[in-house]
C-alpha cells in the first residue's frame, strides 16, 4: 500500500453537512462522537475520506486492492479491502480488527464503492457527510460544488461533463433552499411515480414506445416538471410541447395507474404541417424511429431557436432536445494521393447503425449460420473503421480515391441508438425485410473507444464522461409489415416492459435477452 | 489469496477439485471471488437503502415527537425540545442516532408521507395481507402476477364483438374475483375497459382504440388523406377493416361540399356505424341494464379501488389541471367527459338533449381524469357505447 499522499493540514475548516428535516446528523453514534472532538480530527478525517476515495475511484484498482497485514506482508486481493481513515494502511477483512485493536482506529473505507465502515457498530455507516462527498465524486469526479479549474474547460469542454451537468442543474444558491423549495413546488402523491401504460389507439404501438422512452428519460422528465415548457402560457395551438408537459404532468403528478390516453399527442401528430411520414395511412404501422426523430424535431421547434435542425450540419442549440439527445460527428477525409485532410463536422440526433453488411460478413466467415453480434462491433464498424471513397480534392483538383473515417467528436447526454433492422433489399421489387440477427447490446457503455479522444489513456475523466448506462430499449416483434412495438424502461435500478396500456416489472436478463430496434443510454455521470 | 494457495476464493463456493492443477485452482478462486465481489456489491446496495430509509424512519418518529410536544403551529420551526426513542435522540433541531437503526427501527416510514411504507405486495409473487387498520403510504411495492400489471390491474379484451368477450373475461377471471356473473357489472375493480378520448377537431367522443383512424380521417387534412386511404384501401383489398368503408364515400363529397358539413359527415357516418355495432351487443344481455351500466360501473371502480380520500385528492388535481387550461384549450377540456360544462364551451351543441343529464350523473361518479384534455378518456367503454346512442342524433 504505502501510496496514500499525505494531505497537507489546510486552512480550510471543513463542516458537517447541516442537519436535514427526517436525516439524522450522523451515520452512527461513533461518527459523532468523532466529528464532535475537535475542528482539527473533523478536518483530517474529512481530508482523509476524499483522498481514500480519490484513490478508490481515480487509480487503478490495483492500489486500494493491495493490502498490508499487521506483519507487513503485503497481497493483493479481488475482494474488497478496508482502507484505514485514521492512517494510510489498507487492509484485508480479517486483518481490519487486528489493526482496530492496536492502533484503536475504528473507521474504514471499503474498497470496491468507497463506503464507510464503523468497527464498533460493526456495520457500513451511512453518514450524511461523506455520503454527500462521496455520490459528487462518483457522479461528478469532483468533490467541489462549484466549477472546473478554467483550464480543464477550454480544451476539454466537450468532454466536461462537470459543464453539462452545471448547465442542467444549475443552481441559484437562494433557489436551493428548503423554504424556497417548499414554497415553489407542488408535492406530487407518493402513488405517483410516472409508471401508466398508454393506450394503442388504433396501431400506435410505435408511438407509444418512444413516448415511454421520453417520459422516463430523467433529462426531459427534470425539464418538463420544473416547467420546462408551460402549457399554461404557451400561445400555440395544438402545440406538441404541451401535449408532451400535460403528459409528464399527469404521469408524474396524479395518482391514476389506469392506462392513459396520448389523445393530444396524436392530434398534435396529425395536426403537424410537418408530416412525419410520407404516405400516412390511418391504419398502417409506423415505424417508431421515424416517430422519434419526428418527435424530438417538433420539440425542438417548440423549445429552441426555431431553425430547422440539422441537414448534415453542425447545428447548435440550447433546447432541451439539443441538451438531450444531440452529440456530433466528426468525418476526417485523407486523400490517397496527397494526404491531405478534410474534417467535417455535423450533429447527430441517433447514431444509425448498420446490420446487413456485418450480418452478411459475419454469416460467411460462420458457414451461411448467422451468429449474434455485439452492440460494440457494430460501432467498430461505423466508428473505428475506415472506408474508401471517391472525393474531390482540393489540392489536387480532382476526383481522387481517399480513405473517411467518422468518430464522435462530442458524446449527448442521452444517446440513442438505432439498429437498422428495416434494410429495403435492391432488385427484389424494392422489399424491404427485416433482419432479426441478435445483437447484444450491454448494460453499461464504454463510448470512449467511439470517439476522436480515443487515443487519450488513462484519462479517467474521459472515461467517466464517456460511460453510459442503458437507459431504455424498444423493440419490434414480428414481421416487416405487421408487428408490435414493445420498450423496457429503466427506473433506478427496477426495469418495467410497456406493452401499450399494460406495465409489468421485467428482469435484466429479459431486457439484455430483446431483439432491440432502439436503444437508449443516459451518461452515468448525469445519473 | 495470492500468498497462500487455497481451492477456492473468499466465497467459497466454486470449489477446485483436488486434484486439480495450479492454474485451474486459480482460475477457480478467481472466479469464486468475482462471485463474491458480485454479492457484496449487491448487498451494498441494498444495505444503503435500507439503513438510510430505517435512520430516516428514526428521524421521523422523534421530530414528530418533538413537534407534538413543544406543539409549534409552524412546520419548519425548530422545537427547543428534548425527546428521546429507542432509536434516535432529538436536541438542539439535530437527530442523533442511538446505536444500529437495521437493529432498533422495524418498520420504514415514507420520507415524505411520513406515513409506514407498506412492504410487501398485496397480491402475486411474495405478497402478504396488509393490515387493514394502518393507513399505509400510497407507494406500494409493484406486483409481480402474470397477466396482471405491477398494480394487479388487468383489461377487458378489446376489438369487436367486446361485449361477448367480455363475459368471457369476467367467466375466465372467476377464480381471482368474487361474483362475476352477469358480465361487465359485476366485473372486479381491478378489471379496467378501455376509455374513449374526445377528438380535438370535431369533439366527438372516440373510443381510445379507434381515436388513430379518426383522427386521420378527422384531422388528416380533410380530403386529401381520406381519399389517399381510399386509394390504400383499394391496393390493398379489405385488409382494412369494416369503418374505413364507411369513409370512403365521404371523401369523394367532401371536395364539393363546404367544409363544416363534410367534416360531420364522415365521423358521424362511422361513428355510427359504431354504434349499430355496439347496441347490437349490448342488447342480447339486456337492454333496460344499458341504463344502469354506466353509473354503476365506473362508481364502482372508484370505490373498490381507491379509498375516498384519495378520490377528493385526484379530483382536486384535475380541477386545478382545468383550471390551468382554460386559455388554451378550453374547447377540447369540455368536449368530452362533463356535459356540465359541455353547455358552456364555443362550439354549440344543443341537440345533446338527453345526454346531458346521464353525462352529469357520469361526471360525479367518475374518477376524475387525469388531464383537462382527457375528460372523455375515463369513461367506461359500456359509457360510449350509451352516450353514442344519442350522439348519433346529429350534433349540430
Amino acid at each position: 500500500m504505502s501510496a496514500r499522499p499525505a494531505t497537507p493540514a489546510s486552512p480550510k475548516n471543513f463542516k458537517v453537512k447541516a442537519p436535514q428535516p427526517g436525516q439524522p446528523l450522523y451515520g452512527c453514534e461513533h461518527l459523532q462522537r468523532l466529528f464532535n472532538q475537535d475542528q482539527a480530527t473533523t478536518n483530517t478525517s474529512i481530508q482523509h475520506y476524499k483522498a481514500a476515495l480519490r484513490i478508490i475511484l481515480d487509480t487503478t484498482p490495483l492500489i486500494p486492492q493491495t493490502a498490508k497485514s499487521i506483519e507487513g506482508a503485503i497481497s493483493t486481493s479481488l475482494t474488497p479491502t478496508y482502507l484505514c481513515l485514521q492512517c494510510p494502511w489498507t487492509l484485508t477483512e480479517d486483518d481490519r480488527a487486528k489493526h482496530g485493536n492496536k492502533k484503536s482506529h475504528r473507521f474504514y473505507v471499503e474498497s470496491r464503492s468507497g463506503a464507510l465502515y464503523c468497527q464498533m457498530c460493526d456495520d457500513i455507516v451511512w453518514d450524511p457527510t461523506f455520503e454527500d462527498l462521496r455520490l459528487r465524486k462518483i457522479g461528478t469526479g469532483t468533490f467541489s460544488t462549484s466549477g472546473f479549474p478554467q483550464a480543464y474547460h477550454s480544451n476539454t469542454a466537450k468532454f466536461d461533463r462537470k459543464r453539462k451537468h452545471d448547465e442542467l442543474f444549475a443552481q441559484d444558491p437562494a433557489k436551493d433552499s428548503p423554504q424556497f423549495i417548499s414554497t415553489n413546488t407542488t408535492v406530487a402523491s407518493c402513488k405517483a411515480n410516472g409508471l401508466r401504460g398508454i393506450y394503442n389507439a388504433g396501431a400506435t404501438c410505435y408511438q407509444n414506445v418512444v413516448l415511454q422512452s421520453f417520459l422516463h428519460n430523467p433529462v426531459l422528465r427534470n425539464f418538463y416538471l420544473s416547467d420546462g415548457h408551460q402549457s399554461n402560457t404557451c400561445e400555440m395551438q395544438h402545440c406538441l410541447s404541451c401535449a408532451m408537459d400535460d403528459m409528464f404532468q399527469d404521469f408524474y403528478a396524479l395518482e391514476n395507474t389506469n392506462g392513459y390516453t396520448a389523445a393530444n399527442i396524436l392530434s398534435g401528430f396529425w395536426i403537424s404541417d410537418k408530416k412525419a411520414f410520407e404516405n400516412l395511412v390511418t391504419t398502417k404501422e409506423q415505424d417508431a424511429h421515424e416517430f422519434f426523430q419526428f418527435l424530438a424535431e417538433e420539440l425542438h421547434e417548440r423549445n429552441g431557436d426555431g431553425k430547422k435542425p440539422e441537414s448534415g450540419s453542425e447545428h447548435s442549440c440550447n433546447c432541451i432536445i439539443h441538451q438531450t439527445f444531440y452529440g456530433k460527428l466528426q468525418s476526417t477525409t485523407t486523400c490517397q494521393s496527397c494526404g491531405g485532410v478534410t474534417n467535417q463536422v455535423q450533429s447527430f440526433l441517433d447514431l444509425s447503425l448498420p446490420l446487413e453488411n456485418l450480418t452478411q460478413k459475419k454469416g460467411k466467415k460462420h458457414g451461411g449460420k448467422i451468429p449474434a453480434m455485439t452492440l460494440q462491433e457494430c460501432l467498430d464498424e461505423e466508428y473505428i473503421k475506415s472506408d474508401k471513397c471517391e472525393y474531390r480534392c482540393n489540392a489536387c483538383n480532382t476526383m481522387q480515391q481517399a480513405r473517411r473515417q467518422t468518430s464522435i467528436k462530442c458524446l449527448p447526454n442521452v444517446l440513442s441508438i438505432q439498429l437498422k433492422r428495416f434494410e429495403f433489399k435492391q432488385g427484389r421489387n424494392e422489399r424491404a425485410a427485416k433482419i432479426d440477427t441478435p445483437v447484444h447490446f450491454p448494460l453499461q457503455l464504454n463510448m470512449l473507444p467511439y470517439t476522436n479522444r480515443a487515443q487519450v489513456k488513462d484519462n479517467s475523466e474521459l472515461a467517466r464522461s464517456a460511460t453510459y448506462d442503458l437507459l431504455s430499449v424498444v423493440v419490434h416483434v414480428g414481421e416487416i409489415d405487421t408487428g408490435h412495438y414493445v420498450s423496457y424502461c429503466r427506473v433506478g435500478d427496477q426495469w418495467f416492459a410497456f406493452n401499450d396500456h399494460k406495465v409489468e416489472l421485467a428482469q435484466k436478463s429479459e431486457v439484455l435477452g430483446a431483439r432491440a430496434y432502439l436503444l437508449f443510454y443516459i451518461v452515468r455521470s448525469l445519473a | 489469496m495470492s500468498s497462500e494457495r487455497s481451492e477456492t476464493g473468499k466465497a467459497g463456493v466454486i470449489v477446485a477439485p483436488e486434484d486439480a492443477s495450479a492454474m485451474d485452482t486459480l482460475a477457480h478462486s478467481v472466479l469464486d471471488d468475482l462471485l463474491y465481489n458480485i454479492v457484496h456489491d449487491l448487498l451494498i446496495k441494498v444495505h444503503r437503502d435500507e439503513k438510510m430509509a430505517r435512520a430516516a424512519t428514526a428521524a421521523i418518529k422523534v421530530e414528530k415527537l418533538a413537534n407534538e410536544a413543544s406543539d409549534l403551529s409552524t412546520p419548519d420551526a425548530k422545537p427547543d425540545v428534548r425527546m428521546e426513542t429507542d432509536a434516535a435522540i432529538y436536541e438542539d433541531g439535530k437527530v442523533l442516532l442511538k446505536g444500529n437503526p437495521l437493529k432498533l427501527t422495524k418498520e420504514i416510514l415514507c420520507p415524505r408521507c411520513r406515513l409506514p411504507r407498506l412492504l410487501y405486495p398485496t397480491d402475486g409473487k411474495g405478497a402478504r395481507k396488509p393490515d387493514p387498520g394502518i393507513a399505509y403510504c400510497k407507494k406500494h411495492p409493484y406486483i409481480e402476477k402474470p397477466g396482471y400489471d405491477i398494480y394487479g390491474q388487468t383489461w377487458v379484451a378489446p376489438g369487436p364483438g367486446r361485449g361477448k368477450k367480455k363475459k368471457d373475461v369476467a367467466n375466465d377471471s372467476n377464480s381471482l374475483a368474487t361474483g362475476v356473473e352477469g358480465g361487465a357489472k359485476d366485473r372486479p375493480p381491478n378489471v379496467l375497459s378501455f376509455p374513449s378520448a374526445t377528438c380535438s377537431k370535431c369533439k366527438r367522443c372516440i373510443l381510445v382504440t379507434r381515436l388513430n383512424n379518426h383522427m386521420g380521417s378527422c384531422i388528416g387534412n380533410s380530403g386529401r388523406n381520406a381519399s389517399r386511404a381510399a386509394a390504400q384501401k383499394i391496393c390493398n383489398g379489405g385488409s382494412n377493416g369494416g369503418s374505413q368503408n364507411n369513409d370512403n364515400t365521404p371523401p369523394g363529397s367532401q371536395k364539393g361540399t363546404p367544409l363544416p358539413g363534410s367534416r360531420a359527415a364522415s365521423p358521424r357516418k362511422r361513428d355510427m356505424d359504431e354504434f349499430d355495432e355496439d347496441a347490437e351487443e349490448s342488447d342480447p344481455t339486456n337492454p333496460k341494464k344499458k341504463k344502469v351500466k354506466p353509473n354503476a360501473l365506473p362508481r364502482k371502480v372508484i370505490l373498490k379501488t381507491k379509498p375516498p380520500v384519495k378520490k377528493e385528492k385526484v379530483k382536486g388535481n384535475s380541477m386545478l389541471n382545468v383550471e390551468q387550461k382554460v386559455d388554451d384549450e378550453d374547447g377540447n377540456n369540455n368536449g368530452g367527459k362533463n356535459s356540465t360544462v359541455q353547455v358552456a364551451p364555443k362550439k354549440s351543441t344543443p341537440a345533446k338533449g338527453p345526454s346531458p343529464t346521464k353525462k352529469v350523473k357520469l361526471g360525479q361518479n367518475k374518477l376524475p381524469p387525469p388531464s383537462s384534455t382527457k375528460k372523455g378518456a375515463k369513461r367506461d367503454r359500456d359509457m360510449e357505447s350509451e352516450s353514442s346512442g344519442t350522439l348519433s342524433s346529429p350534433p349540430q
